[in-house]
């Protein structure tokens, strides 16, 4: 009898000993050094996260760290963990996109009043949520919708990233004045390879501007503009998003109508959605990278940017050769 | 080395220790029960009938969750009682009925406009979402659930071990069923939040079904499973701290380890 409360005992004191210590072996295991850093940086997602990347350079004693962000998408609906708690706690600076896509910002304001914080889009004139009439969000009011009313993913266009590297930029000089010459110079170094960017992407507008398309992601509202495309439908599809029939139907009867032949979208969500139009119409399904998640790689936007750019450029030159 | 303090600096780590010992005593009490009345269905069904609570909240404009979903949740927990003790057809049926019922319905107007993901963390659980509001509710429902069973736990017991004998000593069979319902309803829906509702009813039952593979009397019973239920809540949320994954699938983990063990161990044990 007495034997069982003791086993009992003995049972939790083994689940005790043998969680701390796998997780003691864990934490070992993924720990950084984090001495002698004097300044730390926390971004809140990829393309923030690169921009940071080319701005820092080489300065030294800068810390740079990321959110841990979903793997899934956008951070639309992106919940801080424990985790992002704790690097918050210790960052100087956090660079976020700004326009409503980093939802959890009023609690993190609340939490550390003294946090500096960078807003990449707070130079930026940003496209307005509602792209198009036909953009079906009825049931909701503006602030229910993740993104507020503007459409946040400024990053896709190159020429709104290279003024939001600017912005991060002059940021973080203005936090850190002593590495202010580092900062400037990494984003310059930047901003030129932005620019051979930009130059390759207004040769290949020229030939495709005016085109029409429709758009399965938000975020391409900005690579039609950069192009000078005509937009006749957006569907946000995202993680988790349930598309009803009706919104099949109204992208193929728009698809019809406006005699679009391209389709912009993501491939992880869009791809369900892209067969399917492949299949009742005679449109192209293109599918770009949101570069929204990716390597943290230096050159990972640029190399992104260009693949988009040579996925264009082989499907609207294929017609018309 | 790591320092197994650190986590006590955060605030929100100190209000989630807070929920976490005012909920699982609940938890293990509750799960004995409900382990008893084989009612663990009907748990899991009002955990995912807080999707229902939430949307009807949302449509209602109801600003704070909270109040939609225990009002919600009460009703629903009301209705099957009475549905279920009516019905010719078994209780499970009925249940099941009314759990992808209610589910359906909270998907569809929680997904409407694509909003699905906006809600998802209530799948898996936040520990950052506790906040001391919900400190003060669960101080108060823990209150009055440690008073329901030091005055009706016999009665309870009774009922479970035979209906229609209860009945002949006159005890309110229907009156306490409703109220354990009402109970359990509240408790859920006030802990879903950072438990998750695909694994809420995990805490509720395995405590109890560990602590049933060791007792032999019910004082046993209980005691076992709330030892337990404080046990793997606890360390689940320190664990989750250092890990960096959600508290409350942790949680779950270490209460599966312990029933398993118990499973395996328990008659040997017992003898």
């Amino acid at each position: 009898m007495k034997k069982k409360y003791l086993y009992t005992a003995i049972m939790l004191f083994a689940i005790l000993v043998a969680g701390m210590g796998l997780t003691g072996w864990y934490v070992s295991q993924t720990q950084e050094q984090t001495d002698g850093q004097e300044l730390t940086v926390v971004t809140s997602f990829y393309p923030m996260y690169i921009a940071a990347e080319n701005v820092i350079g080489d300065a030294d004693g800068v810390r740079l760290e990321n959110l841990s962000e979903p793997q899934t998408g956008c951070l639309h609906d992106f919940q801080l963990t424990p985790e992002d708690m704790k690097l918050l706690s210790t960052a100087d600076v956090f660079i976020i996109n700004g326009g409503g896509i980093e939802s959890f910002m009023k609690e993190v304001a609340e939490a550390y009043p003294n946090l500096k914080i960078i807003e990449a889009c707070e130079n930026i004139s940003l496209l307005s949520g509602e792209e198009d009439d036909t953009h079906h969000h009825e049931g909701e009011t503006e602030e229910e919708h993740a993104h507020g009313d503007v459409n946040a993913h400024a990053w896709m266009s190159v020429s709104a990233y290279e003024t939001q590297v600017q912005t991060i930029a002059d940021g973080l000089s203005g936090a850190d004045p002593e590495r202010s010459s580092a900062y400037q110079n990494g984003a310059k170094a930047y901003l030129e390879k932005l620019d051979g960017l930009r130059k390759r992407q207004e040769k290949l507008k020229q030939e495709i501007s005016g085109q029409s398309v429709i758009l399965f992601h938000e975020a391409y509202a900005y690579v039609a503009e950069d192009y000078g495309l005509q937009v006749n439908y957006l569907l946000d599809l995202d993680e988790e998003r349930q598309v009803s029939a009706g919104e099949v139907s109204d992208v193929l009867s728009a698809v019809r109508k406006g005699h679009v032949k391209y389709i912009l979208a993501e491939e992880l969500y869009g791809k369900s959605m892209g067969d399917t139009i492949r299949k009742e119409s005679d449109a192209k399904v293109l599918y770009l990278d949101p570069l929204n998640r990716g390597t943290y790689e230096k050159d990972s936007y640029i190399n992104g940017m260009k693949k988009n750019m040579e996925i264009l450029e082989e499907a609207f030159y294929a017609k018309d050769h | 080395m790591i320092d197994w303090t650190s986590w006590m600096d955060y605030g929100f780590m100190k209000m989630a220790l807070a929920a976490i010992l005012i909920i699982t005593p609940l938890f293990g009490l509750m799960g004995t029960m409900i382990v008893n009345k084989k009612m663990a269905y009907f748990s899991d069904a009002l955990g995912h009938s807080a999707l229902t609570g939430i949307a009807v909240g949302v449509v209602c404009g109801i600003p704070d969750t909270n109040i939609s979903m225990v009002i919600f949740a009460v009703v629903f927990a009301l209705l099957l009682n009475k549905i279920g003790s009516r019905s010719t057809v078994s209780t499970d049926t009925i249940i099941s009925v009314f759990s992808s019922c209610s589910v359906a319905i909270g998907l569809a107007i929680l997904s409407k406009g694509g909003n699905f993901s906006k809600y998802s963390s209530l799948l898996v659980g936040d520990v950052l979402s506790i906040t001391k509001k919900e400190i003060g509710y669960l101080v108060i429902i823990f209150i009055v659930t440690i008073l329901f069973w030091i005055t009706c736990f016999n009665w309870l017991n009774a009922i479970c071990i035979h209906r229609a004998l209860a009945k002949s000593k006159r005890i309110p069979v229907q009156l306490m069923d409703y109220v354990f319902a009402v109970l359990v309803a509240l408790i859920v829906m006030l802990s879903i939040k950072w438990v998750g509702i695909l694994i809420i009813n995990a805490l509720l039952i395995l405590p109890a079904a560990s602590s049933r593979n060791l007792s032999v009397n019910m004082r046993e019973y209980h005691v076992f499973s709330i030892i337990f239920s404080v046990f793997s809540g606890v360390m689940g949320l320190i664990l989750s701290y250092y890990t960096n994954v959600a508290t409350g699938p942790m949680i779950v983990i270490i209460a599966s380890v312990i029933y398993f063990v118990t499973y395996f161990f328990g008659r040997k044990w017992k003898e």
